[in-house]
């Protein structure tokens, strides 16, 4: 299977580690990730233009249509913002025609078919959950992990249709598969703050915080999430603290899929693997 | 005369060195507090000596820069400095010997393919040429190499024509004159070495083979045979009968302080133009590779220098992630390359307009903080510090980001707006138009559902004002404009709780997403009038 790899802005600079194990089961899984020349997916300029941001999607479409190929994310942000612009340019025409103006100008040109997966949604509908269970060789300990799923793949879902929005299931049995044991928890569908890190710091790390406690509260080790704006935020340096004071840790969730697929750990990324140190295999 | 010119030239590119030094120095503390100078030798030699970055960012540019580079130094060190360097190594060494003879041909038309293929690029740049301030940047440097080059090639090949040189020579290390086979060696000389002779000479095969003897007892220990000097012997071939008219008025003599003149000139240039990039570039490349610890720790490392050692390239935006945004608004400001000269510009020279402010305030705002443009850049320079540290500056003097700017002003503000009519921003905005369409928000029952679910609400305390359904409230009432200057609004996560639970299926996020839309596009409209203002008391 061939598809095209949109990485999104943040994870080459802020969580390396996520590119290189995502990269890494991908192989395993037998994927082929084609990297194509893509700009931002347009989410940040959502606030600013709504034009500027669905054509910035539009031309990542067009560009991944050229060679013929679906678009694969691990961002929920940038998943969504695809998913939405997509819809958005199905619905209104005059959008449509103005994107096929501005497209023309750079020799492209996108008819509608591309689809665009997040990784939790491909791996559960593409590949499937029984086949990821055969060739998982190494079980991980039992170990507590609440999840989160981002904002922007759950809702809405009129347009993303990635999972029930209001009892989401398929990032746990994911993760179940793995050897983890995960917890229910109350806030696995609230937002991580990150969005608004940059202008108001003060409010996105209180909300940080609740979380938190809500996960320490239902008694989980680890705190996962297969997106790259909320890791981004559970990984932030000066909220470390905090993390250390309700004893809870921010893994990644291709970092625990690799290592139960038997991944090398030098594969998975250079660091925050604190699950390696306590692998019983 | 070329020992003045030598030495003041020498002074004047020291002074100017030690000046562009101070410079940096003082305004250093302008952009970071502490500069920590950690430097990192061995990717700053690689990337100097070989220009590796370059190479990872375009193999063709690699290779036209590498021309320049490796004939450059060649001809700095075995033909300028030659004796310092050549000299002492060879015993033999003379100028016009092989093999020093043709590589300083080859090392001349090297830079000269490469010079040609700079000027070449420079026409054909699209997205650099979208700048007209930066379109013409550098062509003095590679104009100034161009005349280097070709006064050396020109004065190789009038010396190599040259009769009253060669007679000179003659005096100089042989006792020969007319009697004694002159007239034979010249012969040899016509039809060997391209010297071009008044008088007209009659070459026969007997006086060619004695001028050859002569030349082997005489000239041929320090002459090669001209043919190795490929781009001189050519031009002097077709040079025809000008050759005698410059001949007479010792056209060597006068070239020969022009090409001197010339290569001073560069010296004295090198701190105060392109030139500047050979000892900048390994000084940015010899920073630590910067990553999202150091700004958390607030340890980044940004010396005036490394933004001088810029060379307008325009690599970073060719792979700029916001181009997009550029295709769209138009505003130069987005791409690196533009920014990176106007915080040159605010560093070094402070002459950049309001105007001008605005639209750089606007576009850095754009950037999303991807990394490509640092990961690119040939120069090594740290962009991703400079975008990072850039809002701050900004706002130091005086202008804010939007978040802020809209904050600052009261919600009375922007309840005055209401009665403005409504102003077209752009012939072509295309919008959902949630905001101005009556159905989508009318079927509120203000049952306080997406206020209970919001987070913003529930943690917001004194940062939050109004509840979303408030805001909906507001739109209701038509009072739009209010409703986008909250706090409610810009405070918005976009999580979509509230849309996803509202029982009358109201686009409340997206609406909330449109208000900001128009708040900032209203704080643009405001900003540029200020910006206008400020220019004008200016």
């Amino acid at each position: 299977m061939k598809l095209a790899y949109f990485p999104g802005c943040k994870i080459n600079f802020y969580l390396r580690d996520y590119d290189t194990s995502f990269k890494s089961l991908m192989e395993k899984l037998g994927v082929d990730l084609v990297q194509l020349p893509f700009n931002c997916c347009g989410y940040p300029a959502r606030s600013t233009s709504f034009e500027i941001s669905v054509f910035s999607s539009i031309r990542n479409f067009a560009l991944a249509r050229k060679y013929d190929l679906d678009i694969i994310t691990p961002c929920k942000c940038c998943f969504g913002q695809l998913k939405y612009a997509s819809y958005q340019w199905h619905e209104n025409k005059e959008l449509k025609q103005r994107m096929d103006c501005l497209l023309a100008d750079e020799n492209l040109f996108w008819d509608g078919k591309t689809k665009i997966k997040h990784l939790l949604s491909f791996l559960y509908n593409d590949i499937g959950v029984l086949e990821i269970k055969k060739k998982i060789d190494h079980k991980l300990p039992e170990k507590k992990i609440v999840t989160q799923y981002g904002c922007h793949a759950l809702r809405p879902f009129t347009i993303t249709g990635f999972d029930n929005p209001h009892a989401p299931g398929i990032f746990e049995e994911l993760i179940n598969i793995t050897g983890f044991k995960t917890v229910e928890w109350s806030k696995s569908t609230e937002c991580c703050g990150n969005p608004i890190y940059t202008s108001n710091k003060n409010l996105s790390l209180k909300i940080l915080n609740s979380k938190l406690k809500a996960a320490s509260e239902s008694g989980a080790d680890h705190i996962c999430t297969a997106c790259t704006h909320c890791q981004i935020q559970y990984n932030d340096l000066s909220f470390q603290n905090e993390c250390q004071k309700h004893n809870i840790t921010p893994v990644l969730f291709t970092q625990i899929l690799g290592a139960a697929l038997g991944i090398k750990k030098e594969k998975l990324g250079e660091d925050r693997l604190p699950i390696f140190d306590l692998r019983v295999s | 005369m070329f020992q003045i010119a030598l030495y003041t030239s020498l002074i004047l590119s020291t002074a100017g060195l030690l000046f562009q030094v101070y410079r940096f120095k003082k305004k250093g503390s302008l952009w970071v507090p502490k500069l920590k100078l950690n430097l990192d030798l061995k990717p700053a030699l690689f990337n100097t000596i070989f220009q590796s970055r370059l190479f990872r960012a375009s193999k063709t540019r690699w290779a036209v820069h590498f021309l320049v580079f490796s004939g450059f130094i060649y001809l700095v060190f075995f033909h300028a400095l030659d004796e310092l360097t050549v000299f002492n190594l060879f015993q033999y060494y003379q100028p016009t010997l092989d093999p020093f003879q043709f590589l300083r041909n080859f090392a001349g038309f090297l830079v000269l393919v490469g010079c040609i293929g700079f000027l070449f690029r420079r026409s054909f740049n699209t997205r650099i040429n979208q700048d007209n301030k930066i379109k013409y940047k550098g062509i003095f440097s590679i104009i100034l190499i161009l005349l280097v080059i070709t006064s050396g090639f020109m004065l190789e090949t009038i010396k190599i024509i040259s009769e009253p040189a060669f007679l000179e020579m003659v005096e100089d290390y042989s006792d020969l004159d007319e009697e004694t086979g002159l007239d034979n060696l010249k012969i040899y000389w016509k039809t060997h070495y391209q010297v071009s002779f008044k008088k007209d000479l009659l070459i026969t095969e007997d006086t060619l083979e004695r001028g050859r003897l002569l030349n082997n007892d005489y000239c041929l220990d320090c002459h090669s045979k001209i043919k190795s000097a490929f781009v001189s012997n050519a031009f002097a071939m077709h040079l025809g009968k000008p050759a005698n008219f410059l001949n007479h008025y010792r056209a060597d003599n006068w070239l020969y302080p022009i090409h001197y003149l010339l290569s001073f000139l560069m010296l004295v240039c090198l701190p105060f133009s392109r030139f500047f990039h050979m000892l900048l570039i390994p000084f940015a490349s010899a920073r630590h590779k910067v990553t999202d610890k150091y700004f958390q720790k607030k340890a980044v490392f940004i010396h005036p220098a490394t933004l001088a050692a810029c060379t307008n390239c325009g690599i970073c935006s060719e792979v700029c992630s916001v181009y997009p945004n550029f295709l769209i608004t138009r505003n130069k400001q987005i791409l690196p390359h533009s920014k990176i000269e106007s915080a040159r510009k605010i560093i070094f020279t402070a002459h950049l307009k309001p105007e001008e402010l605005n639209q750089l305030q606007l576009g850095n705002d754009d950037c999303t903080m991807c990394n490509n443009c640092t990961d690119i850049c040939p120069s090594g320079i740290d962009l991703q510090g400079l975008w990072k540290t850039l809002p701050q500056t900004l706002q130091k003097m005086g202008y804010p980001d939007n978040y802020t700017f809209v904050k600052d002003k009261a919600l009375q503000e922007w309840g005055n707006k209401e009665s403005e009519k409504e102003q077209a921003t752009g012939a072509h905005e295309l919008t959902e138009n949630l905001t101005g369409r009556v159905y989508s928000f009318e079927n509120c029952v203000q049952c306080t559902i997406c206020t209970n679910v919001c987070p913003v609400v529930a943690y917001g305390g004194n940062d939050n004002d109004m509840t979303p359904q408030q805001i909906m409230n507001l739109l209701r009432l038509g009072k739009k404009q209010t409703a986008a200057g909250t706090r409610m609004v810009w405070n918005c996560l976009t999580c979509y709780l509230c849309q996803e639970h509202c029982p009358s299926e109201i686009k409340v996020a997206d609406i909330i997403i449109e208000l900001r839309n128009i708040s900032n596009q209203a704080a643009d409209r405001l900003k540029i009038m200020n910006a206008a203002d400020k220019a004008n008391k200016l």
